[in-house]
């Protein structure tokens, strides 16, 4: 029953996949959408059966394994295309097909009148599809797999308007730079199965201990992996590309870019958690990059002036925080931020898609301003998810951060650390959170929003974009309630047979101060903002240079690899290439050229020439046979 | 073992195929080529029936048979090209064939 949902969940969309491709122009593309669409709830279907059946089994009977077929079969390795459904990995398809569902949903409205819809829906469900294997796979080459595919495929999205130069570079940086991950991640592979002749996730972790011997050995194969998380959730110092990601199509920034594939990092760590806790340093590395990038990139997040570049800003300072939260073991405090980040960030990117669509595709916030009025209902939306992200009471970003803080607060002094720095996040997130909502929804109306709504009337956006949005806000608001710091905590308790919490456990009232405390600051950060952007009692203070160059990395990147790739390459081409290649090219040319002239005699077009020739050939050959024998 | 010994269908075998070959090079007339290239493989086929009764094993005998197939189907083809040769009121001679090496 699990291992017949666990297929359909994944197959469903490579079917819609595959109908849309094949189809072609013989579908209609609103048809592509509903394809889309509906392979999609048809896998959150699935996936919710799989999770109800395996409610049904006992906590330590909740692994299932289904083995399609053998993929490599040699004596000293085997590996097969296995699915596992175990508690992290239904979590991840429901958050994947769900999130993904009303997505796609919002899609058929957003990308209305697009031209190329259906090649845009058959990437979104090879996106869903890639994201089900990369969570469902049962061994690294599977999941490896699926860590290469969903790259592809966001590849393919944020390079889906082709004619525009900057989505091209954005998705290649976007390519290259997990490709960097891709490569660290199978270099640990090699060393897995050299060392541990299994790729099979319940093989390698029964031999965690023993790898964990060689000390050398584990650090490495966690350094790789850790490198893959990082590449592929954008931590520093690989983040560079998810800003730019955001020249593609909002809905698939909200999907790929904020929901699900950039979560995958915290997906891996949690997942292969025997692996780290066997190399404490290298877990301890993700936590204190998580630590710097939700500081720093929640800092640059304060200054950008491109609304969805602010909300990609704040993916990565979220996504910070679930390192920092797997760095210290707390991997069901992670999952949870995951789980409460992919609603509420979903929502967001989704309602600054509706302002977005209203405004002509205007991204520029300094242009908006006033829309509370005429968009009162996006308003909301955009409310509740500031309002779930900055961490006010009540909404699900509320809980899931309050457990990762409280889970920092109870440890060593390093934790401590870790626990300013999130602490100090929380100021910098209701700052720029806040700082957006009242940019766009507050203050007088500008010229762009008269012109744009002038006759506007009716109806926000159409509706296949505002009833996601609708059900989105629900699970914004409603999706930090699995998991009450003292009360009940459902979600860990399910995640526990296969993500234990190493970390200290906080007492109920040390969690309830601390939560009072981030509280206090969350509406400390939040007066700030209105003072500044809404009320304009203060002064806008002049940014950083520091900050509005995005602290210099892409510049750093660009002098210490582009420019010495760059200039190797054009010193090879003129030292090499041209002289040897081109001119051998040349002469090879001439002499084939030449040879040509002189064979080409013989060829008179007699028929009996040529059979002479045949004939002289094969008495030569046999007369050689006979007299070397 | 019956019959005269191996080496006589050798000399017979190597015989027919080199009038064959002698035919193909030296006759201008496709028909007279296709009738000696019939030689030249049905020398071989007789070769490689005398080996396959020496060594008694049947090979020899399922070359033969596909050889006649080949040759049967080559008939065809070369055949057809002469029909065609006459039905254009070309001159039945292979050496005015030389277009291709243009």
């Amino acid at each position: 029953m699990i291992a017949a949902c666990a297929w359909i969940c994944l197959l469903a969309p490579l079917a819609a996949v595959l109908v849309i491709a094949l189809g072609g122009n013989r579908l209609s593309r609103c048809a592509a959408g509903y394809l889309a669409t509906g392979s999609t709830v048809i896998a959150f279907a699935a996936a919710v059966t799989a999770l109800l059946s395996t409610l049904g089994h006992s906590a330590s009977q909740r692994q299932t394994v289904t083995t399609a077929f053998g993929l490599i079969e040699t004596h000293a390795l085997s590996i097969k295309l296995a699915l596992l459904a175990d508690p992290i990995s239904l979590v991840m398809m429901l958050v994947v097909s769900g999130v993904g569902s009303l997505i796609i949903a919002y899609s058929i409205g957003y990308m209305k009148g697009e031209g190329e819809e259906r090649r845009y829906f058959a990437y979104i469900a090879f996106f869903v599809f890639s994201m089900l294997l990369l969570v469902e796979a049962a061994n690294f080459f599977i999941l490896l797999v699926g860590w290469g595919l969903v790259g592809l495929s966001s590849y393919l999205l944020i390079g889906f308007w082709h004619e525009r130069p900057s989505a091209v570079a954005a998705a290649k940086k976007a390519f290259i730079i997990n490709a960097v991950g891709d490569a660290a991640m199978a270099l640990s592979l090699f060393l897995l199965i050299q060392h541990a002749h299994t790729l099979d996730f319940a093989g390698v972790f029964g031999q965690a201990v023993s790898l964990g011997e060689n000390s050398w050995l584990i650090n490495l194969v966690a350094a790789g992996l850790l490198l893959g998380a990082i590449a592929k959730s954008a931590q520093i110092p690989l983040h560079t590309w998810l800003p730019d990601a955001m020249e593609g199509p909002t809905p698939v920034s909200a999907l790929i870019h904020a929901a699900t594939m950039v979560t995958a990092g915290v997906y891996l760590i949690v997942r292969t958690y025997p692996l780290f806790e066997q190399a404490p340093h290298v877990q301890q590395t993700a936590a204190g990059l998580g630590a710097v990038t939700l500081l720093a990139t929640g800092l640059v997040a304060l200054v950008q002036t491109d609304i969805k570049r602010v909300i990609a800003y704040s993916t990565m300072s979220q996504i910070g925080y679930m390192f920092l939260a797997a760095g210290i073991g707390a991997y069901g405090a992670a999952m949870f931020h995951l789980v409460t980040h992919a609603f509420f960030k979903a929502l967001l990117f989704l309602a600054a898609g509706v302002v977005i669509h209203a405004l002509g595709g205007e991204q520029d916030m300094r242009k908006m301003g006033g829309l509370r009025k005429r968009m009162p209902r996006t308003f909301i939306a955009m409310l509740i998810g500031t309002g779930a992200l900055a961490g006010l009471p009540l909404l699900s970003g509320f809980f899931s951060k309050d457990a990762i803080l409280a889970a920092a607060v109870s440890g060593g002094i390093f934790d401590k650390l870790l626990f300013a720095a999130g602490i100090a996040g929380v100021l910098l997130t209701a700052l720029y959170s806040f700082r957006l909502l009242f940019l766009v929804f507050s203050g007088e109306e500008s010229e762009l929003v008269r012109k744009s709504l002038a006759k506007h009337k009716g109806p926000e956006g159409p509706r296949w974009m505002t009833v996601p949005v609708g059900l989105l806000a629900l699970l914004a608001v409603a999706g930090g309630w699995m998991q009450i710091a003292g009360l009940w905590h459902p979600f860990s308790t399910f995640l526990e047979v296969t993500a234990p919490t190493f970390a200290y456990e906080p007492s109920a009232l040390r969690e309830w101060l601390l939560s009072a405390v981030s509280v206090g600051i969350t509406l400390g950060g939040i007066w700030i903002a209105w003072a500044i952007y809404s009320a304009r009692t203060q002064q806008v203070p002049r940014a950083p240079k520091a900050l509005v160059e995005k602290l210099y990395f892409d510049r750093a990147y660009d002098r210490v690899f582009y420019r010495p790739a760059v200039w190797l390459a054009q010193r090879l081409g003129s030292w090499f290439e041209r002289p040897v290649i081109e001119r051998s090219g040349e002469e090879i040319g001439l002499g084939a050229l030449g040879g040509g002239r002189i064979s080409a005699a013989i060829q008179n077009g007699l028929a009996r020439t040529y059979v002479l020739l045949v004939a002289a050939g094969a008495s030569l050959i046999v007369l050689l046979f006979l007299v070397l024998r | 073992m019956l019959g005269p010994a191996i080496a006589w269908y050798l000399v017979v075998g190597c015989t027919i195929f080199a009038i064959g070959a002698a035919g193909v090079m030296l006759r201008r007339n496709p028909l007279i080529m296709l009738l000696s290239l019939e030689l030249m493989l049905n020398g071989a086929n007789l070769v490689l029936i005398a080996f396959a009764r020496r060594h008694g094993s049947l090979d020899g005998q399922v070359f033969a048979l596909a050889i006649m197939a080949v040759a049967a189907a080559e008939v065809v083809v070369g055949l057809g090209l002469v029909v065609a040769m006459a039905r254009r009121k070309i001159e039945i001679d292979v050496d005015l064939l030389s277009r291709l090496r243009k």
